[in-house]
């Protein structure tokens, strides 16, 4: 079966009640709008804030949602919107001058560093975080979905569907060729 | 070295920047929720919530925006490892607050100026939700 049936079905049966399928699906679907907040360049706590809020949404509007297959794309929409919302309340609060220029090319933060265990963990993620906003949200989507819906992603990303295969061999490609190029990831193997 | 594979590549993506450990608890706890049609009130500000980074802390004041109302909470640590809870609400009105515990809910009336409290609080998550005539607001989980 593929994912998004799958997790259609789960909210289906979410939707009469069942609080075992709505458990699945947090856990199936939590790791992807965690990275689609970080991907937005939201911190650790900021980023766990606005996934719960986004929960809190889908469960709201649970009756309102009329195509459950496409529930991934629903959360990973209002997590990208929540997201930029928790940004602006953030910048708001911020004295000035802490640079919108510096925050158009932040990578997002970094994991934090005693997590990189691997040497060539932390090699990946420094080159991970010199992709594109595009690579790296897509990059981080479809190595945390598996079986993908495209179709899903695209919709939710803005993307045309047939781009999604395409764009995420380029991504892969851009990165595979930064990691080859730097002596620190081979010397480590 | 060999050149990676796109699904050895996706493998360490995957790998980096994990969720932390008690994201799904604290979701789950979130929307275990009875009153689903409650307006979800927005963290405003940083946040002082988290699970940990900010345990030295001893006071913490953390601010939730919903449309018609904000509610603002003080969490102050007590000497015997419980903490107080000193809350507002604005605009003041006398409503009933509740904080959902995972073990069991404590419900409280705000005074005229939108003021109450929780005392000897446990720390671990909890979550607010505040009952109005014109529909209820409740908060995203915050482990306290």
């Amino acid at each position: 079966m593929s994912a998004d049936v799958h997790l259609g079905d789960l909210l289906e049966r979410a939707r009469d009640g069942d609080r075992e399928s709505l458990r699945e699906l947090v856990h199936e679907l939590n790791p992807v709008l965690w990275r689609v907040a970080r991907g937005q360049g939201l911190s650790a706590e900021d980023a766990a804030d606005v996934v719960q809020t986004t929960w809190l949404e889908l469960l709201r509007r649970l009756h309102e949602i009329r195509s459950p297959r496409a529930v991934t794309a629903w959360l990973i929409t209002a997590t990208r919107r929540e997201s930029w919302h928790r940004q602006q309340r953030g910048r708001r609060d911020r004295p000035d001058s802490d640079g919108v220029l510096e925050a158009a090319v932040d990578p997002g933060p970094p994991p934090e560093q005693r997590l990189l265990t691997d040497e060539r963990d932390e090699v990946l993620w420094r080159h991970f975080a010199r992709l594109s906003d595009r690579c790296r949200e897509l990059l981080s989507i479809v190595a945390e979905v598996h079986r993908p819906d495209y179709a899903a992603i695209a919709s939710s990303l803005g993307m045309p569907h047939g781009s999604i295969g395409p764009t995420r061999g380029r991504c892969l490609a851009k990165l595979r060729e930064m990691l080859l190029a730097d002596s620190s990831w081979g010397g480590a193997s | 070295m060999t050149s990676p594979s796109d699904d050895e590549l996706l493998a360490a993506i995957a790998r980096l920047d994990r969720p932390p450990a008690d994201l799904d608890e604290r979701v789950l706890f979130a929307i275990e929720l009875d009153h689903i049609d409650a307006e979800v009130a927005r963290l405003a500000g940083p946040a002082y919530a988290g699970s940990g980074a900010r345990a030295a802390e001893r006071t913490r004041t953390i601010t939730f925006e919903a449309s018609r109302r904000t509610v603002m909470i003080t969490v102050v640590d007590r000497a015997d490892d419980l903490v107080r809870i000193d809350g507002w609400l604005a605009p003041g009105a006398p409503l009933e607050v509740e904080l959902r515990l995972p073990a069991a809910s404590r419900t409280v009336v705000a005074d005229g100026a939108g003021r109450f409290v929780f005392d000897e609080v446990p720390h671990g998550l909890a979550q607010l939700l505040v009952h109005a005539s014109d529909g209820r607001v409740v908060t995203p989980s915050l482990v306290l």
